[in-house]
């Protein structure tokens, strides 16, 4: 679609609303939010952006093969219960860690971020695959 | 107080919404009819926030707000080629 | 032991995700693939090893204590469906590297049938009503795009017969789910089994009836089959095949588990009505295929059928307990008896006929391969060109069929004494009925499509199709498919123990109870049952 009101839209968009997903991701442990609606977000993010330049541009500035990035998210949610079989805890036991950063102060890390993080990503790839397919028709 | 108003006023508002949504009588008119009821919903999930001193559900607000103008793009997106056809 | 069961999940779980990063290289999917499914088969085996004596294993998901948490939960039948779905998983995947075409492997069929493998491994083994639920939907989907892939006009609209119907069974699903919390407040499985009875049981039978419909969808029975035959003919044979051997049992597992553990209030309503319905999908599948002139839309219809043997083998079970209740005490041994034998059956059922299935269904392919159609009126002539593969279609054949000696006839054999012993006339007669049938139906086959010539006036095309290395692949995973069937049929005693070891112990839910519920105190009597030797 050839409009400028919507390219230019689109182009401020895109960042917002990965900057959102990300927030959505982040806060999902205590509050509303969570690697699937993160990673819908960011697929929402990106068919707007394939609304105003087409499917091309979209899957260009996703930047990676989203089968790929898929397979990838799968893969860390799994990685995320591996230290609990090592412990020969029951699989997917949360395991965390503070770790300071400078500047903002201790960060608490764990697998259970680790799981959602690889949720964000299979989400994000298989529903941008669906919906791009859809698109092609 | 003022909150129980605005909310039953954006009520009325989405019910006259859903009768354009309803009627029609051509798609663009639907279109912008939803596009309007979710704008009204947004502004209904801040105020229900304000009622119960709790800002967790305006998260659901702002993504409602952000992806709102993706169902909009795509349906005119949609429009525009059915009528090159 | 708590990684032995999340494993049958796992390793095909990865496999996929691998298999999705591998995305542009067929030649590694490839190898992941079938490193996957073996990895699985060797995790299953192990798995039923550990089970086998009667102990049920249990592990909690993230150390969330049960009822609030995940249970991943095997106890004998659980573990013999692993590992069917690995057998089935790995000879798929084989076959699928003589059969597939490139255009398709390259559409994501290893990771689509390694995410299928390991949503029916969950769904075997979770303890939970909601994780079901979810199992279902993750096979649902990766179902879909298998049945799609590849579009041709005839397998998209058999591909959305399947989807909205299944999508109804989700719906109806999700609905009973709900209900059955509001009613009990919880949603595993062995905690259910012990807080169902103080429910309102009108509530409870309601909502087991919408469970029952929910499930009876994705089994394909009476009278929700017909998306089954729609769909099923239409993708590339080893679909089919996949889908032929695994979905519709991951609901009759469903129902069997179901409707022993927690549905048990009142047997004598539900379990008759589970009687019915198997008769009449006994009756309305082989009816079906016999008008059929199709090779898989015969073998679809068949299927149905057989999934009414195996529910007929839960519903004598259950109205078999009824009556004991009601019965004096030596009547009421032998009629516990027979619903330990009714169940025994129902399990060995599932086993022969998952490898059956599946292995007709590849059987189909290479006939396909050779004549380019199914379709019996223009293929002809195999015993003569072709007598390997003719005995490879025979075996099933006669299996499903129930000859005497294959695994077929001893799963009959073991539902009918049940029957007897339960004094369920009526539906042994319509068993004995429907398998006289299901012979009629599979000599069909076999004469027009191997022992009769070529219609005249047409050209056997098989002439000029050589044993390239893709046949010889099919070949080797249907003998060994073959095989597989000779032995149970041969060794017949062992299966029938490890069924009836599976019956005896879904008979006493109080043993799953407490290894889920970490041995609490059960309110659940064991039944004495003791199923007899064949």
């Amino acid at each position: 679609m050839n409009s400028l009101v919507l390219r230019t839209a689109a182009r401020f968009l895109l960042p917002l609303l990965l900057v959102f997903s990300v927030v959505l991701l982040l806060q999902g442990h205590n509050e509303p939010g969570g690697g699937f609606v993160g990673g819908l977000v960011s697929a929402s993010a990106f068919t707007l952006y394939a609304v105003a330049f087409g499917r091309d541009a979209a899957l260009r500035a996703v930047g990676i093969n989203l089968q790929v990035l898929a397979g990838l998210g799968v893969t860390i949610a799994i990685l995320s219960g591996v230290p609990a079989l090592v412990l020969s805890e029951p699989f997917l036991t949360g395991h965390w860690a503070t770790v300071p950063i400078p500047g903002i102060g201790d960060v608490k890390i764990g697998t259970p971020l680790l799981f959602d993080i690889g949720v964000y990503c299979t989400v994000w790839g298989v529903a941008l695959i669906m919906v791009l397919n859809l698109a092609e028709e | 107080m003022i909150a129980e108003a605005a909310l039953i006023l954006i009520a009325l508002s989405v019910a006259v919404c859903v009768i354009r949504l309803a009627i029609g009588p051509t798609l663009p008119d639907r279109v912008v009819a939803l596009d309007l009821a979710v704008t009204l919903c947004v502004g209904a999930i801040a105020l229900l926030c304000l009622k119960a001193g709790r800002p967790t559900m305006l998260v659901v607000g702002i993504v409602l707000a952000l992806i709102m103008f993706l169902g909009t793009a795509a349906f005119a997106q949609y429009i525009e080629r059915r009528a090159r056809r | 032991m708590n990684l032995l069961l999340v494993l049958p999940i796992l390793i095909p779980l990865t496999a996929a995700a691998l298999g999705l990063t591998a995305w542009k290289r067929p030649g590694l999917q490839r190898s992941i693939s079938v490193a996957g499914a073996m990895a699985l088969l060797v995790a299953s085996v192990m798995l039923l090893a550990a089970t086998n004596r009667g102990d049920v294993l249990a592990t909690q998901m993230g150390g969330w204590e049960a009822p609030y948490g995940i249970t991943i939960v095997a106890d004998i039948l659980s573990s013999i469906m692993v590992l069917l779905n690995a057998i089935i998983g790995l000879a798929v995947v084989i076959y699928s590297l003589g059969a597939l075409d490139p255009q398709r492997e390259a559409f994501g069929f290893h990771p689509l049938v390694h995410a299928l493998l390991a949503a029916v491994s969950g769904a075997f083994l979770t303890g939970d009503l909601f994780n079901l639920y979810v199992w279902f939907e993750v096979m649902l989907m990766s179902s879909f795009v298998l049945l799609t892939m590849g579009s041709g006009r005839a397998q998209l609209e058999g591909a959305i017969k399947y989807v909205a119907l299944n999508l109804v069974s989700s719906a109806l699903f999700l609905a009973a789910v709900g209900l059955l919390y509001g009613a009990t407040g919880t949603l595993n499985m062995a905690h259910l089994a012990e807080r169902i009875g103080s429910a309102d049981p009108r509530a409870t039978t309601l909502i087991a009836m919408l469970f029952m419909v929910a499930f009876g969808i994705k089994a394909a029975a009476f009278p929700f089959f017909f998306w089954l035959p729609a769909s099923y003919h239409t993708p590339p044979p080893v679909v089919s095949a996949l889908f032929a051997g695994l979905l519709t049992k991951v609901g009759v597992y469903a129902l069997i588990r179901t409707f022993t553990l927690c549905f048990t209030g009142d047997m004598a309503f539900t379990h008759e009505v589970i009687l019915w319905i198997a008769g009449f999908t006994m009756l309305s599948g082989v009816l079906g295929a016999a008008v059929q002139s199709e090779f898989r839309r015969i073998l679809s219809f068949h299927i149905v059928s057989q999934i009414g043997y195996m529910l007929m083998g839960l519903g004598m079970a259950g109205v078999a307990l009824a009556a004991a209740e009601s019965a004096d005490e030596s009547t009421a041994v032998a009629l516990r008896g027979a619903a330990a034998l009714a169940l025994t059956g129902s399990i060995f059922y599932v086993m022969h006929h998952i490898i059956v299935k599946t292995n007709l269904f590849l059987v189909s392919g290479i006939v396909q391969r050779l004549f380019g159609t199914g379709d019996l009126d223009r293929v002809g002539g195999i015993w003569r060109t072709r007598p390997v593969l003719s005995i490879m279609f025979l075996v099933p054949a006669m299996s499903l069929a129930g000859i005497p000696i294959l695994s077929g006839f001893w799963a009959k054999l073991t539902l009918v004494r049940a029957g007897l012993l339960a004094e369920s006339w009526w539906i042994v007669a319509v068993a004995l009925f429907v398998s006289l049938l299901t012979l009629f139906s599979m000599t069909k086959i076999w004469g027009e499509a191997f022992w009769n010539a070529m219609p005249p006036g047409r050209e056997d095309p098989t002439a000029t199709v050589r044993s390239d290395r893709g046949l010889r692949i099919m070949m080797t995973v249907v003998m060994l498919l073959g095989a597989v069937t000779l032995a149970i049929g041969f060794a017949a005693q062992p299966v029938f123990d490890l069924a009836g070891r599976a019956a005896k112990q879904l008979l006493s839910p109080g043993v799953y109870a407490d290894a889920v519920l970490g041995g609490r105190q059960s309110s659940i009597p064991p039944v004495d049952a003791d199923g007899g030797a064949p």
